[in-house]
């Protein structure tokens, strides 16, 4: 079949269960430039084109300087200052002369000028590593003022565009606008990666890691891209799009929902930034399962004060009147640059102090008015306020914790602040939490499963490493077992328990974590219709055996073959 | 003849020698007329590396607390040591927005002077 032919398709890894058809805007194309015709170069042209191509760059970077300081904050605006002087640099100045009076044309004078301290940054840890984006990004906008290619501004997309790119940052995020956006797919990155997870918060269709194939699509080409499937279908069939087209459709239930045979599941929604609330609560969610409160902390000079935090939480609480909303208390280590904190450059820091080990060592005023502002939310909100702990590996550290709750507590009755201590519980993920879940549970109101750091951590597969996402499979034997045994730990100390990783989105798996016996499932937003619509067709007697089969599963296949069935 | 000076400075901004402070340390030193060279406290001459590179400063990977030694040579060695200090003990919340303006116009006039 010729057709058949033409249609190609790209994998790589669906980061949302929504399609949609739009056309390829390519947002950060690496620069890739071909050989040089080096015979037609004039050096004294070429250097004069490189200082016309700085010139502009330059005063591009103090305009959007000028624009972050006022509309983010002059905090944000600080990395601008940095590419600034990246760009006057002297090294970068002298390696492109050299490069034009060897008879490389500008645009590759400048690759090459910058190809060396992009890879002696890419080569150190942790937060130098990020100056080497910082490179990347001068390196590219030099690259696109020489080459005359035209700029793509993700906050001023034509209406369905597919945005393709090598990867998406935070900052790239924050720009796009959800509403004209169809979706996007990008080169690099997994299932957590930033891209992914901020897709999934704003329902966006999106497939990450496609890999460098993804090179070979054309800007302005119709493309569907299935967030369900992990696949990007260029020239896709009538069929096929409206049949993408159709999958935009959201069921949105508003109401809570239980079992065929009536028993409540809430099901709740991850949040990560405030302007997700009107989102989340709009696609039918009970509350929220997981309130990151890291968005106050980051790119900022000095943390946020006890009253800019009580706003943020009762902001939120009033989204969900007659809802739940969980609070995770700072939840940092040094993978994430906070200038006012002092955070070590370490050599593995997601096994280094991060989470409740800061908060009770490192930063434990920054703890306690975090409690206060919480304490008193929970007075004052509309809804139902929780608080819960993170990376919490030692009953001492909670007991610690919850010490901390009850003298942040006495210092606002001395004070005679109104203040309520609100439900209290402890994330589980690790496996020292899952081995002492019985002993954490019966000093708390619930515990919550991080499945995505508990799979991390149980099957030693980190976050981010595409070579090692086959491991990291929250249904894996050894993973689910940890779930069973922390779910039954927390029921026999008359704990709730709930989940809130990537896997309670999962509607396949609805069935299992129902019998595996889940009070609260707590998920991106985009996937809570589905999963309320899954709760409402099990009987939980037929859950309960059908986790009983995947449990006695010794591999990784056996338990798929058993929830398929 | 040779007007070569050197200090050793810890480091105050709570960033390090990245970022905003690194920016305006290598502003300040393309604002002076001597050549200034920096390395840790503890180098040698040889690993001197020139001031006026963003990368060459950010790639020594200076933190919070940590020495570093400045070589200036030109006619404004002093003032360009005494504006790269004020630099450098600058609390970082100080050094941006308006609170900074009194000290980065200091910086500038004795450097140029």
């Amino acid at each position: 079949m010729p057709e058949q032919m033409s249609r190609r398709t790209l994998t790589g890894t669906g980061a949302t269960p929504r399609a949609a058809v739009g056309t390829v805007v390519w947002y950060s194309r690496d620069s890739d430039l071909g050989d040089p015709d080096e015979t037609s170069v004039d050096p004294p042209t070429e250097l004069e084109r490189f200082e016309d191509a700085r010139e502009a760059a330059r005063a591009e970077l103090e305009a959007e300087r000028e624009r972050t300081a006022e509309r983010v904050g002059e905090q944000e605006a600080d990395v601008f200052d940095a590419h600034l002087q990246f760009l006057n640099d002297p090294q970068i100045e002298s390696g492109v002369s050299s490069g034009v009076e060897n008879d490389l044309p500008a645009e590759h004078a400048v690759k090459r000028a910058f190809a060396d301290p992009i890879e002696q940054f890419q080569d150190m840890d942790g937060r130098m590593a990020e100056r080497a984006d910082d490179l990347r990004d001068v390196r590219d906008r030099l690259i696109r003022l020489l080459t005359g290619s035209e700029r793509v501004d993700l906050g001023d997309l034509p209406d369905g565009a597919v945005v393709l790119a090598e990867r998406l940052t935070p900052s790239d995020t924050a720009q796009l606008d959800p509403g004209r956006v169809a979706g996007f797919a990008t080169v690099t990155g997994g299932r957590t990666s930033h891209a992914a997870i901020f897709a999934r918060s704003l329902a966006l269709p999106a497939v990450v890691g496609i890999g460098d194939e993804l090179h070979e699509v054309e800007e302005g080409a119709t493309v569907v891209v299935d967030g369900e499937t992990g696949e990007l279908c260029l020239d896709p069939s009538d069929e096929h799009r409206e049949e993408a087209m159709a999958t935009g459709e959201v069921d949105v239930r508003t109401d809570p929902v239980s079992t065929a045979d009536g028993r409540a599941i809430e099901v709740a929604a991850n949040v990560g930034q405030p302007a997700e609330l009107d989102g989340v609560r709009a696609q039918g969610a009970d509350g929220i399962g997981l309130y990151r409160t890291e968005f106050l902390f980051l790119d900022r000079q000095s943390p946020p004060d006890e009253d800019e935090q009580y706003d943020a939480y009762t902001t939120a609480l009033e989204t969900f009147p007659d809802g739940r909303v969980i609070v995770r208390t700072l939840d940092i280590g040094g993978d994430k640059p906070i200038p006012y904190l002092d955070l070590p450059d370490e050599e593995n820091p997601f096994l280094g102090e991060r989470g409740i080990r800061r908060s009770l060592d490192s930063d434990t005023e920054l703890f306690e008015t975090q409690l206060r502002a919480l304490l008193r939310a929970a007075a004052d909100g509309d809804g139902e306020l929780a608080v819960m702990f993170p990376l919490v590996t030692t009953v001492d550290e909670l007991d610690a914790a919850l010490e901390t709750v009850g003298a942040v507590a006495k210092q606002l009755d001395a004070e005679n602040v109104a203040h309520a201590v609100p439900e209290l519980g402890v994330m589980i993920e690790t496996p020292s939490a899952v081995f002492a879940a019985p002993e954490l549970a019966e000093r708390v109101d619930f515990l919550s499963v991080g499945t995505n750091d508990l799979t991390q951590y149980t099957m030693a597969a980190a976050r981010g490493n595409e070579n090692v996402e086959a491991l990291r499979d929250p249904t894996q034997p050894a993973v689910l077992r940890a779930i069973e045994r922390t779910v039954d730990a927390a029921h026999e100390n008359d704990a709730w328990v709930g989940m809130c990783g990537e896997m309670a989105g999962d509607p396949d798996l609805t069935e299992l974590l129902v019998g595996l016996g889940f009070d609260e499932l707590s998920m991106s937003a985009v996937t809570v219709p589905d999963v309320k619509a899954a709760v409402r067709s099990i009987h939980t007697d037929d859950a309960a055996a059908h986790a009983t089969r995947a449990l006695d599963a010794a591999t990784g296949e056996q338990v798929r073959t058993q929830l398929n069935e | 003849m040779s007007s070569e000076l050197e200090r050793v400075v810890t480091v105050v901004p709570e960033a390090g020698l990245h970022a905003r402070p690194a920016a305006t340390f290598v502003e300040t030193v393309t604002d002076a007329d001597s050549d200034v060279q920096i390395a840790h406290a503890t180098d040698d001459d040889d690993d001197l590396t020139p001031a006026a590179s963003m990368i060459a400063v950010t790639s020594l990977g200076v933190e919070h607390g940590e020495e570093i030694r400045i070589v200036a040579d030109g006619p404004d060695a002093a003032a360009t040591l005494d504006a790269l200090e004020r630099v450098l003990t600058t609390p970082e919340d100080e050094l941006g927005g308006e609170n900074a303006t009194a000290t980065d116009a200091d910086a500038t006039t004795d450097t140029n002077a």
